[in-house]
């Protein structure tokens, strides 16, 4: 096989591969972790606030995320996002909505999901005493939680929402089920129309090798960095 | 909403025209169970076999076992089973690689092996933290006693490393249930695949999908439940989980 | 003249458990007190409810005329009045020591960035750690931290202080330098109630000691009647068991 390797197949498609693919994948994988966190911090408070009206839908909304396979998630939201952009906008007609924010909307609900998990464990290993302190200086839950728990949690777990996003990186590939055109949609296409599969998979495979392992690479080098010392 | 509800439709015949679309996704189901039960078989194994090279004291084992689950851990499983699905056949010698294109039901076994595989390196991770979370005098005890480093894994390391994973293993059987919807894009016909053929026939699509989600999250409660009952029977006295039995006869 | 603390009737179960029982007693203003007793006393819960900390289900406690039980009363601005110190110093590890001074004295009491600082420099001169301001916690021994945790509760100018055990996780070289700073405190006047096994300090600056034993106040006397004719057989049996050492 490797004498027939059509090196040039991969050259000749390089700026399409990267400037089409890998655009659409960094820019999703970038702002579903950042709004997935922010979500995924207020399902965590919601479901350590102690108050029912609080803790049940988020708890529900979390096992569903985590129950069912993020492919189906994906069918999910491709048919579901017109509708709400219908119910929410009041129009007669179910919304069109591009590829990239029906998947945007997609990730970042059910990555939020996995991101409460991690935030949750986080301010649950923060130690009462914290709280009981800033609670005896006249601090209010806001002010406690904001300046207290919050920032600590979040430090304890910057490698853990790290390697989420390295698995969300990884996870944008699935987009492919709904023929959006990431960076493997694009390496798929360019196989397809020139009949070279070997030589697109398998450089696909290497460009997502060597991002992931950069990138978990350099997550252990921020973790010695930024770690409290208590 | 202009969305036609039509909850009856499961009972209506799909077009293979044998079945109703109800049992079309019951075959699904089947279809993932089994694809992700063979998958995690393999993925105990190799995983357990890697798990164990990373914590041997040769460092050959160590660094063969980090590449291996450095290797299945930064590709994506879908990228992973298009190169065992596209790419293998081709890389193989010319005959083999006709045998496997040939093959009835290419997808399961591709399937199979690519989830299995990529499984594999994360519970060779699970496998490796277990192992090194024992007290280090295990070991030790054991070989001065006279055993040889394979009967220490056997006899004494994993049992109890088998032990204190249940709960990430059944994580990882569950991920692996889930990840098995992966196969729907190399022609597998589980129950996700059968979800979305059920929508792109009969434009149910909110039918399909609840079915399907409702299915997932049924096998999800059955196997945790499962899970936990095995957890209680092989508890050991001592550590956690474990409950004496009741007193009186 | 009205007690700066007073306690009466109190009352806590957790669950069917009851760990306070008709506790009654009260702190006058710049009155040191020290309240001692066997672990399971209560003495540390007790003085987790003078501030409203832990809920109690039965009696009254009014800290300078304001009832810490009644549900109208704002908390967190009466808890600003009280300081506490704990026994696992609990500064805020992710902050620097100015930091962990200034945030309260800012969010709190609304004092600018300029006032809270200067105050803060005061405090921790006075505390003897002038040097650490721009340190982290945990760069500090503990009886450093402990020092500060003091200072961050007397940079908000309280009326009263807790002291829960202050000195238990602390290695015995380190102790001295923290009971010196809360003796100095004392002999100006600062009311306080002291949770301690440290008699020493008891003997030096504590009007009064209050004897808790399995949830209830078994004595409360005067410092030199406690220690020299103890009435109840359960203080004078604590009394032999920890001055032995």
């Amino acid at each position: 096989m490797f004498s027939n390797f059509d090196y040039d197949v991969i050259v000749r498609s390089l700026p399409y591969l990267f400037y089409t693919g890998m655009t659409f994948t960094l820019l999703l994988t970038a702002l579903a972790t950042i709004i997935g966190i922010l979500i995924g911090t207020l399902l965590a408070l919601m479901r350590l606030s102690g108050v029912p009206f609080l803790t049940v839908p988020a708890a529900a909304y979390v096992n569903l995320m985590r129950s069912v396979p993020f492919v189906l998630m994906i069918f999910w939201f491709y048919f579901l996002v017109p509708y709400i952009g219908q119910w929410v906008t009041f129009s007669a007609q179910p919304i069109k909505v591009g590829a990239f924010a029906s998947c945007l909307v997609t990730f970042t609900l059910f990555e939020a999901a996995f991101f409460c998990e991690i935030m949750r464990a986080g301010i649950q290993s923060i130690p009462r005493g914290q709280v009981a302190a800033g609670q005896a200086l006249g601090m209010t839950y806001s002010t406690v939680t904001g300046y207290i728990v919050l920032p600590q949690a979040f430090r304890n777990m910057v490698p853990v929402l790290l390697t989420q996003t390295i698995v969300l990186f990884q996870d944008t590939s699935l987009v492919y089920v709904i023929s959006v055109t990431d960076f493997l949609g694009a390496a798929s296409k360019v196989a397809e129309r020139d009949g070279r599969l070997v030589e697109m998979y398998t450089f696909a495979a290497c460009v997502y090798f060597v991002v992931s392992f950069a990138a978990s690479r350099a997550v252990q080098l921020v973790h010695r960095r930024i770690a409290i010392i208590r | 909403m202009n969305y036609h509800w039509n909850w009856g439709i499961f009972w209506e015949l799909s077009p293979d025209g044998v079945h109703t679309y109800f049992q079309t996704l019951m075959l699904g189901a089947g279809w993932t169970l089994l694809t992700a039960g063979c998958a995690f078989i393999i993925a105990l194994t190799f995983g357990s076999l890697i798990g164990v090279l990373r914590t041997a004291p040769f460092s050959w084992a160590v660094r063969f076992g980090t590449a291996y689950v450095e290797v299945f851990r930064n590709i994506p499983l879908l990228v992973q089973m298009f190169l065992w699905y596209f790419v293998a056949p081709e890389v193989v010698p010319r005959s083999i690689g006709i045998w496997l294109k040939q093959l009835p039901d290419a997808s399961f076994y591709t399937a199979v092996v690519a989830l299995g595989l990529y499984m594999s390196a994360r519970i060779a991770e699970q496998v490796r933290a277990g192992i090194l979370s024992l007290p280090r005098g295990q070991r030790l005890a054991s070989l001065a006693l006279g055993l040889t480093l394979p009967q220490t894994y056997v006899f004494v390391l994993l049992p109890m490393t088998y032990r204190i994973l249940l709960p990430p293993l059944t994580s990882e059987l569950l991920n692996t249930i889930k990840n098995s919807a992966v196969a729907l894009t190399i022609g597998l016909m589980e129950l996700t695949a059968r979800a979305r053929a059920m929508q792109e026939f009969s434009f149910q699509v909110f039918e399909a999908f609840t079915a399907a989600t409702i299915i997932y999250i049924v096998i999800n409660l059955v196997v945790t439940l499962a899970m936990r009952l095995v957890e209680r029977h092989v508890a050991v006295p001592g550590y956690l989980g474990f409950r004496p039995p009741a007193a009186g006869h | 003249m009205s007690a700066m603390i007073d306690i009466a009737g109190l009352c806590k179960w957790y669950g069917p458990t009851q760990v306070l029982n008709d506790c009654t007693t009260a702190v006058a203003s710049g009155e040191v007190v020290v309240v001692c007793g066997p672990s399971g006393s209560g003495k540390s819960t007790l003085i987790k409810c003078v501030n409203g900390l832990e809920p109690f289900q039965k009696g009254h406690i009014a800290v300078d005329g304001i009832s810490v039980g009644d549900p109208k009363t704002n908390l967190p601005k009466l808890r600003a009045r009280i300081g506490m110190v704990f026994q696992h110093f609990e500064l805020f590890p992710h902050l620097s020591v100015m930091r962990n001074l200034t945030l309260p004295q800012i969010k709190v009491l609304r004092r600018n960035a300029e006032e809270a600082q200067q105050k803060g420099m005061r405090l921790l001169e006075r505390v003897g750690l002038s040097g650490h301001a721009g340190k982290f916690p945990g760069e500090l021994s503990g009886g450093q931290q402990q020092r500060v945790a003091i200072a961050r509760a007397l940079a908000m100018d309280p009326i009263a202080m807790l002291f829960d055990e202050p000195t238990s996780a602390l290695d015995p070289e380190m102790i001295q330098e923290v009971l010196d700073v809360m003796v100095g405190l004392a002999k100006e006047g600062m009311t306080m109630i002291v949770v301690t096994h440290e008699m020493g300090f008891a003997r030096k600056v504590a009007h009064r000691v209050v004897f808790m034993d399995k949830g209830e106040i078994v004595e409360d006397a005067p410092t030199t009647e406690f220690f020299g004719r103890p009435r109840s057989e359960r203080a004078q049996l604590f009394l032999s068991k920890i001055l032995q050492h």
